[in-house]
């Protein structure tokens, strides 16, 4: 197989994907990290903080800038899983051309890498993460990201590997049972929430949908790619299965 | 033809060709599977490391100290973090 291809397809369309979603955010989500942020400053003033609001504007530009950058690296950091997980499982996942299987599988890594994350960890705007209590949010963040993808990872070997006929009630109950147990052991958020539960709720369903736009980009723009360039070439997973 | 014969009267490659056969083989080397898959896991790392949780250590490695506190890199992707639901201050 074309190696290189893959890595040039794989990385092309995450970094196209993120930088759309940057697009999308910044009309959709945007609004709602500004009105965390003027609500955070709000709260500075009051404690009588002195804010430089001009650098304040500044910043913000130089974020909301950022945020391309940002989607540009996230996106293809995604998508260097993606390609990896494709090029094993393009066999056994459904769909008639590589289009909708990319489709599939990028709805399965928005379900599991996303949104059962953010069931337990929901994403949360500026002006509710305590900077104390950063490295161990972000521990249990991983944690429960690694508990999710490898649980699921787990399931699709089952799949492939077991005969049984009742696989599609079984295999999905066991991820449940896992991702429950997860849900009840891992401990919560340790930050307080002390901002509006309307905005924290907006930002959280606005963020689900943007990123779940992101992901079905991603599938869409890296499966047409692998339909030009590589749909001759054989991929290991004849070798596997 | 004996190998004297052979050595005087074949032409020997150009530079322009040994550099380009020399260019193939590199890129035959890194054109493997394993290779990519290696590749991508590497990225997939160091990605997700600037995006979801670099709080200036990379930038400490030649800023020293003070990277902790400028942190560059949390606050270029500052807006992308949230929005992907990566734990922010």
């Amino acid at each position: 197989m074309k190696a290189l291809t893959l890595v040039g397809i794989t990385l092309s369309s995450g970094v196209i994907a993120g930088i759309i979603l940057a697009f999308l955010n910044l009309g959709i989500v945007e609004p709602t990290i500004d009105k965390a942020i003027a609500l955070e400053v709000q709260k500075q003033v009051s404690a009588g903080e002195n804010v430089n609001m001009s650098e304040l504007i500044d910043y913000r530009y130089w974020q909301k800038a950022g945020a391309f950058a940002g989607g540009a690296i996230y996106g293809a950091g995604l998508a260097a899983l993606f390609g990896v997980i494709f090029v094993f499982a393009r066999n056994k996942l459904p769909g008639k051309n590589n289009k909708q299987k990319a489709m599939f599988l990028a709805g399965i890594m928005w379900f599991v890498l996303f949104l059962m994350v953010a069931l337990k960890y929901p994403a949360n705007p500026p002006a509710v993460g305590d900077p104390d209590t950063i490295y161990y949010r972000e521990t249990l963040y991983i944690g429960y990201i690694m508990i999710s993808g490898l649980a699921a990872l787990g399931m699709s070997v089952i799949w492939i590997k077991t005969r049984i006929n009742s696989k599609k009630i079984i295999i999905p109950l066991m991820y449940a049972a896992i991702m429950v147990t997860a849900y009840v052991i891992m401990p919560p958020n340790p930050d307080k929430i002390e901002i509006s539960m309307d905005l924290i709720q907006t930002f959280r369903v606005l963020t689900a949908i943007t990123i779940g736009v992101f992901w079905g980009i991603l599938g869409i723009m890296f499966g047409s790619l692998w339909d030009k360039f590589l749909s001759k070439e054989q991929t290991l997973a004849a070798k596997l299965y | 033809m004996d190998k004297l014969s052979y050595n005087l009267y074949t032409p020997k490659p150009t530079h322009t060709e040994m550099s380009i056969t020399t260019k193939q083989s590199t890129v035959k080397a890194f054109d493997s599977l394993p290779v990519a898959i290696g590749f991508l896991i590497a990225v997939l790392v160091f990605t997700m490391f600037l995006v979801g949780y670099d709080q200036g250590q990379l930038f400490s490695v030649v800023e020293g100290q003070s990277a902790y506190d400028t942190m560059w890199i949390h606050e270029l992707t500052h807006d992308m973090r949230h929005a992907a639901g990566f734990p922010c201050h």
